[in-house]
């Protein structure tokens, strides 16, 4: 293939992936803003559940609450954060949302109708997400696990770690302009990370063929890790990857490895793993994505060699 | 730093304004499932509205080192005091316009048959539901896909045989395909962006199909014949009459 051709290929879906990514990115941030006017930190405070591990499980189904995919959990859970949701919580919303929400759950049902697959899917997410969730709650200061700016107030003095007394004064159109240089601080801090990520995707899609992927699916552990590496590479949105799964089955991937493309996918593909890095620090996000692969492969790997779906 | 917010303004501006051309010229039907088209369209005028935003801001403020008077407290200013850590750096500004540079600078194409040497092609669909619905069309009015889907979901495809067909694809040469006058009438399905692309192919036969280029864009008319193919019982169409079209405007189909 001449380079010319390449160049096009790359460009077409660069720019369709991130089309696409930054729509979901804005409606993230739109209801972040949302959650800026209307959700003040006391309410947080008073529905948060006092025992850790209820509040921890009571995370993973936020999505119900806020239906975001990989994108727009994003902003959202940075919002959260500045809102006072204790970390952990946090992390589970951000790992169970994407698949924990009604527009997935209709996708996946459209996919593979009711059952194995679509009650896998949910059941093996939240068990993940908990399990992240509750060892992140072992360190109770977010200063050692979030970026500095993901805790900073930046709109209106509502953080937690800089309160800055609100102006009262403020009117409609001084809310509106801070509003709107708080929009745009979010846009580029976490759209440079969706524009890497997107061109890797687009570049691992466009020069690296899935032949050799493919290959793998006969083998019950190899065809897990090679669905986890698709899942990765591929960078598809959690409310439609379960088409795309559908695809794989027809390359004969047997279920267990198509639930770890469809539970580890959507908490951990090339740009949501940058976005990332826009609240948590690098070693924690690290962490964020080795946990959840151990885990996808684990349950895959065990559904392959143990259960005849 | 005035000038790197005025960049990040009239970024944002052009990322939305460019958003809005795809949609208005159609294009964007070379990048996402058309069923989100609408969000978009909401990106966009988010983008242009904060733009907008950030100009006012930026006019309504004093210049550096030019003290805003202070009998008239210059009341937009103030709205973003305490803001100005989140301008962004020159690298990150750069990054953001790489989508502009490319959407504006490279001509939009279509995947085409290119684009299946590294994702592969499926000659079969497995498809849960919809078969149903599929043969409530009238056969010459199936496309691509609706035929794949009858395929898969037939349990014997010699009923397809002596049925009439008119399809819009473009032209892909398989290497296990024996001869030119074989070749598979092509689409990508995309259920959300060009990165979950999917090609569809149904087999076709003709005398005339060598003068065809692979990746151009053909109409085939014709009746399936069943017959032995690599191994298999396939409805292949046997073309009647091909003919060279346009690439579509909505070159992909939406499962």
């Amino acid at each position: 293939m001449d380079f010319n051709t390449q160049l096009t290929l790359f460009s077409t879906r660069f720019l369709g992936i991130f089309i696409e990514a930054v729509s979901f990115l804005l409606l993230g941030t739109l209801v972040s803003g949302l959650i800026e006017v209307f959700v003040r930190k006391e309410d947080i405070a008073r529905f948060m559940p006092r025992n850790p591990f209820v509040a921890i499980a009571a995370g993973s189904f936020l999505g119900f609450l806020f239906p975001v995919c990989e994108c727009g959990v994003v902003p959202v859970t940075r919002k959260l954060y500045q809102k006072g949701l204790p970390v952990s919580v946090g992390v589970t919303f951000l790992l169970a949302a994407p698949v924990m929400n009604p527009i997935v759950f209709a996708s996946t049902y459209a996919a593979f109708g009711f059952g194995p697959i679509l009650i896998g899917r949910f059941a093996i997410t939240f068990v993940m997400a908990v399990a992240v969730g509750a060892l992140f709650s072992l360190e109770r200061s977010p200063i050692k696990l979030l970026q500095p700016r993901a805790l900073l107030a930046m709109a209106g003095g509502s953080g937690m770690a800089a309160p800055q007394p609100r102006t009262p004064q403020l009117g409609f159109l001084q809310s509106l302009m801070r509003a709107a240089r708080v929009a745009t601080g979010e846009f580029f801090d976490m759209g440079r990370y969706l524009v890497l990520g997107t061109a890797l995707a687009a570049g691992m899609q466009t020069f690296f063929s899935q032949e050799q992927i493919r290959a793998l699916a006969s083998n019950p552990s190899m065809s897990a890790v090679a669905m986890a590496i698709m899942a990765f590479v591929l960078s598809i949105c959690s409310t439609t990857d379960a088409i795309l799964a559908l695809s794989f089955a027809n390359f004969g991937f047997p279920s267990g490895s198509l639930l770890t493309f469809l539970t580890f996918g959507p908490m951990v593909d090339i740009k949501a793993t940058l976005m990332y890095l826009s609240i948590f620090k690098r070693r924690i996000v690290i962490y964020m994505v080795i946990l959840p692969l151990l885990m996808s492969l684990l349950f895959g790997i065990f559904i392959n060699l143990n259960v005849r779906l | 730093m005035r000038t790197r917010r005025w960049f990040q303004a009239a970024l944002m501006l052009l990322l939305g304004l460019y958003l809005l051309e795809t949609l208005l010229t159609g294009e964007i039907a070379y990048y996402i499932n058309e069923r989100f088209n609408w969000l978009a369209g909401v990106a966009g005028f988010t983008l242009i509205a904060l733009g907008i935003l950030n100009v006012i801001a930026l006019l309504a403020e004093p210049e550096p080192g030019q003290a805003a008077p202070s009998s008239a407290p210059n009341l937009l200013a103030s709205a973003s005091g305490g803001l100005h850590g989140f301008t962004a750096r020159w690298y990150v500004i750069a990054i953001l316009s790489l989508p502009l540079i490319f959407g504006v600078f490279l001509p939009a194409q279509p995947l085409g048959a290119a684009a299946i040497n590294n994702s592969g092609i499926a000659f079969s669909l497995n498809a849960s539901s919809a078969a149903e619905q599929v043969f409530s069309i009238a056969p010459t009015q199936r496309n691509v896909l609706d035929w794949v889907r009858l395929f898969s979901t037939s349990t014997n495809v010699d009923e397809f045989s002596g049925q009439p067909a008119d399809l819009i694809g473009f032209v892909y040469r398989d290497a296990r395909f024996e001869d030119e006058r074989t070749f598979m009438v092509t689409r990508f399905t995309v259920s959300c962006c060009v990165a979950d692309a999917v090609a569809i192919g149904v087999i076709a036969y003709g005398d005339q199909a060598p003068n065809f280029a692979a990746d151009s864009w053909v109409r085939v008319q014709g009746k399936f014949e069943v017959r032995d193919f690599l191994g298999q019982r396939t409805p292949i169409l046997i073309a009647e009459s091909i003919e060279s079209v346009p690439t579509p405007e909505r070159p992909y189909l939406f499962p």
